[in-house]
């Protein structure tokens, strides 16, 4: 189990796009959201492998300026790969 | 794992996250404390200069879990993607717990196979080593033996080594790995200003009007910066935005005048700038009358090549650093040559932009911050280029105030804080003193309690020379410490690689995992890291920082500077100083530790000042609190050095506060130096004042356009420039081991054109070969994502241990600061 929560700085006018974007990704979720087009976001997910990669996705989205990560907890569930190399 | 407790940590997640974006989530209050066995407590990260704050976890002796400290006024709860895997990089299956001997048979052979050995055997075997590479007699000092080390040692690791090194092994080949970094920032702020590091400080993130960037990617390699930097242009009116690269990178996506310049060019830039600033008038003219003086520097300096190369031995003034007092006429005379209009054939850039961005610093209401990193330091001309940005900030007095603030940002933790403030340079002695002047290596003498003579007058080998020396046999008994140089230095092929298998040499290398280097070693140290010791770190806004060891270190691990302390021990001084230096110091038949470290200052504190519930494994090793007494020794040469303006607070306040910005002046912080106000050390009526320098004044110091040392030609026809990206940290000797970081970017690829990629028959994703004229290296073609490459050029970061983009590298530096320019050589691109 990975659940983050995340601070996204968005470009002002494509904030409610990237909004959308995140509104059909698995797990993610918009909590607020400033006037000046920050969202607070949690990602939730069942490992580490998904939960990087909802990173990246994020990160990656159109109108993303920068996103930071604020909290993680993470707990590794009974046979679950750890090592990449 | 009930719902319940998934919903609560779910919420404390997004509670953490508003509470750092400053906003409150309808119907939550407060998260529910919960008892789950962590011990939190402050740190900071282990990753690039920011300095962020982390909050570290621990449960069962590990560390389980990191967060943004909402206290730390550098990130305020934020982290970037690294430091929050930060938990995971002292995990790694490999790390090394003991030591590791080359050997066949039971015994030392250069070409045997990596056994274990205990720390006595490899003290023992060190100490025969280093003991037949130096004469206590010659008057030159041990020139045999050597030590690199780094900016990610904490403070007293640095003035450990240092110390050990200069007052103890009388050698001064010791520098860092931030003389590939940060070395030609130093040596701008040390001819402009006379006292290392910025003016100002983060807090200009926020106070500046204008942002511009000048070969800094901010956004992947300060991310917590940038995030400041685009708080302020979303919300303050009028806030712009310039970005200055040689390629198309994130920082794009926020530019209000994205400018892609030809490599080199920069030089040319930033004097048509200051030609605009006295075209239009512009410039303060009481600012320069009071506190500017205006200097020619000596041209056609050369490329720091081997002194055999061809253009060195073509150039007229090869490492020159002299420069000539002149008047404001002349300056304005030999700038003036720089007109928008050569500028912009030069760099390429349409003249609208660049006219755009004169005008942002000619402009007197508007406050300009300036950021560079790479771009500008790694740069065959990079004290000049920093120094030309000076130049434009101090004809407009746009310094050293808040928003005004020319900022030379850092990449490694304690670049600063270490590196350069301890004296680990190859020329440098703690808070900024140098070797080669009479009165600092008496005032070290002094401190440090050793006679006169020890310390030798002459510079020693920085970074790039070392490795020449290796390769010729010149340096013999090598210690590498805390740093991956064989994969992060230049030209591995024909200078590196074969100065650390040359068999006249021993190397030994200091680390926690078996990164390149240490593999390419003779004996590998294991080293504790991060959390496994207390430690203290300085970022690039001259803020200290502490933190306490929070988990032991693995099997046999110990830190870097319990290894230099332990290995003291074995020299006496009749090994290692001249017998009259020795008559003349009450000293004979002492160990270097009896010296250097058990001398009454360092062994000062005893262990019952250690805070209860945390572990300190070398004062319990040693007997005495050694990190206080190293830093308290350290502290007095601020205080009693010749050169004021770097002191510090006593080392428990450190250990209360979230750190504190130098100088430390009646336990009070200074946030902008140089300035009445703001600055103790600036005098009521002074205003402004350059105390670095005698007469007060900061130096304007003209320099031109020269060539790089290597440009793109028939037969290498691209440039090729590398750096970092996001995902991971320098080398990856840390990153590649966290699984989740592996995972976002396992390979390095190569950045390219589509129309360049398209004009060789090669597409996205096919495998190539890159090749300079030191050697090749495949890889893959990436021709979209993050980097979007101009015609001509390709990027190919150097994280990957399996793609050595320093085989490739020329060794050409600056020839003032001996930095390396990893950012422009010639290379080509063919199929694999």
């Amino acid at each position: 189990m990975s659940i983050s929560g995340l601070v996204i700085h968005t470009l002002p006018d494509k904030t409610h796009a990237v909004r959308d974007a995140i509104a059909v990704m698995a797990g993610v979720e918009v909590h607020a959201t400033t006037e000046d087009g920050r969202l607070v976001v949690t990602v939730d997910q069942p490992d580490a492998k998904k939960a990087t990669d909802a990173l990246v996705a994020l990160n990656g989205l159109d109108g993303v300026l920068n996103a930071a990560l604020v909290y993680n907890f993470f707990e590794q569930d009974a046979g679950e790969k750890e090592d990449p190399q | 794992m009930s719902v319940t407790r998934r919903d609560f940590i779910k919420t404390n997640a997004a509670l953490a996250a508003a509470t750092a974006a400053g906003v409150t989530l309808p119907g939550i209050d407060k998260a529910a404390e919960a008892d789950d066995g962590i011990r939190w407590d402050k740190g900071v990260c282990r990753f690039c200069g920011t300095g962020c704050g982390v909050m570290v976890g621990v449960k069962d002796g590990r560390v389980v879990a990191t967060q943004g400290d909402p206290d730390a006024p550098v990130n305020k709860g934020l982290n970037c993607i690294k430091g929050y895997f930060l938990s995971k990089i002292m995990y790694g299956k490999d790390r090394v717990t003991t030591p590791l001997l080359r050997m066949t048979d039971g015994k030392f052979d250069k070409n045997g196979e990596f056994t274990p050995i205990t720390w006595d055997q490899a003290f023992d075997i060190m100490a025969e080593k280093w003991k037949a590479a130096i004469d206590p007699e010659d008057p030159k000092g041990a020139t045999r033996v050597g030590m690199f080390g780094s900016g990610q040692w904490t403070i007293w690791e640095g003035y450990a080594a240092a110390k050990f090194m200069k007052a103890g092994l009388r050698s001064n080949n010791i520098d860092p790995n931030a003389r590939h970094c940060m070395a030609s920032a130093v040596g701008a702020f040390m001819r402009a200003f006379g006292i290392d590091e910025p003016m100002g400080c983060y807090d200009d993130l926020e106070h500046a009007d204008a942002f511009v960037l000048w070969g800094a990617n901010m956004a992947e390699m300060h991310p917590i910066l940038w995030s400041r930097l685009t708080d302020t242009r979303l919300t303050k009116p009028g806030c712009e935005v310039h970005v200055l690269s040689t390629f198309e990178n994130r920082n794009f996506e926020l530019a209000d005048n994205p400018i892609v310049f030809e490599p080199q060019s920069d030089l040319a830039i930033l004097n048509f700038i200051a030609n605009y600033i006295i075209q239009t008038k512009a410039y303060d003219e009481d600012f320069i009358t009071k506190h500017v003086n205006f200097n020619k520097a000596t041209t056609d300096i050369g490329y720091g090549l081997r002194p055999d190369h061809p253009l060195e031995k073509k150039a007229k003034n090869p490492g020159k650093g002299k420069f000539h007092k002149i008047g404001f006429d002349e300056y304005a005379k030999l700038v003036s040559e720089y007109t928008l209009e050569k500028a912009s054939k030069m760099s390429g850039v349409e003249p609208e932009k660049l006219l755009r961005l004169a005008k942002v610093y000619a402009d007197p209401n508007k406050k300009v911050a300036s950021y560079w990193t790479m771009g500008f330091n790694q740069h065959v001309r990079g004290v000049w280029v920093n120094g030309l940005l000076y130049n434009v900030h101090l004809l407009m007095g746009k310094i050293a105030e808040p928003g005004n603030s020319p900022f030379s940002l850092t990449g490694q933790p304690s670049a600063c804080g270490t590196a350069r403030e301890v004296g680990t340079f190859a020329h440098r002695l703690p808070a900024d003193l140098v070797v080669k002047v009479k009165a600092h290596r008496a005032a070290a003498e002094k401190i440090w309690n050793i006679p006169p003579g020890v310390i030798p007058p002459k510079p020693g080998y920085h970074a790039v020379l070392q490795h020449r020396m290796l390769k010729d046999g010149k340096l013999n008994a090598y210690w590498v410490q805390c740093t991956n140089n064989m994969q992060a230095a230049p030209n591995m092929n024909e200078e590196g690689y074969p100065g650390y298998r040359n068999p006249a040499n021993f190397i030994v290398v200091s680390d926690p995992y078996p990164t390149g280097t240490a593999v390419s070693a003779d004996l590998i140290l294991p080293t504790a890291m991060w959390m496994e010791k207390e430690g203290a770190y300085g970022n690039a806004e001259r803020r200290t920082q502490f933190w306490r060891q929070q988990v032991d270190p693995p099997g046999e691990a110990k830190s870097d500077f319990w290894q230099v302390i332990e290995f003291s021990k074995r020299f006496k001084v009749e090994d290692v100083w001249p017998a009259d230096v020795i008559a003349k110091s009450g000293h004979a038949g002492k160990t270097l530790y009896e010296v250097l470290f058990a001398n009454g200052q360092v062994d000062k504190y005893p262990l019952t000042e250690l805070q209860e519930g945390f572990n300190n494994t070398e004062s319990k090793d040693l007997g005495f609190y050694v990190q206080k007494g190293l830093y308290e020794e350290y502290r007095r040469f601020q205080y009693e050095g010749p050169k004021k303006g770097h002191e510090m607070a006593e080392f428990e306040v450190y250990h209360q506060t979230r750190g504190l910005r130098w100088p430390v002046m009646g336990g009070k912080e200074t946030l902008w130096r140089y300035r009445e106000g703001y600055d103790p050390h600036v005098k009521a009526g002074q205003g402004v004042r350059f105390y670095g320098k005698k007469d007060g004044r900061a130096n304007i110091i003209f320099a031109p356009y020269e060539p790089p040392a290597e440009s793109p030609d028939a037969e290498y026809d691209l440039w090729l420039s590398t750096g970092r990206i996001l995902e991971h940290w320098h080398s990856g000797s840390m990153t590649m081991r966290v699984p989740e970081l592996y995972r976002a970017f396992p390979h390095a690829v190569l950045y390219m054109n589509p129309l360049d990629a398209k004009e060789r028959g090669l597409r996205r994703g096919q495998a190539v070969k890159v090749q300079t004229r030191r050697g090749e290296v495949e890889t893959r073609i990436e021709t979209r994502g993050r980097n979007k490459l101009p015609r001509g050029m390709v990027f190919f970061p150097w994280f990957d241990v399996n793609q050595l983009v320093n085989k490739l590298t020329l060794d050409a530096t600056d020839p003032l600061s001996k930095e390396t320019d990893f950012k422009k050589c010639a290379c080509r691109v063919v199929a694999a």
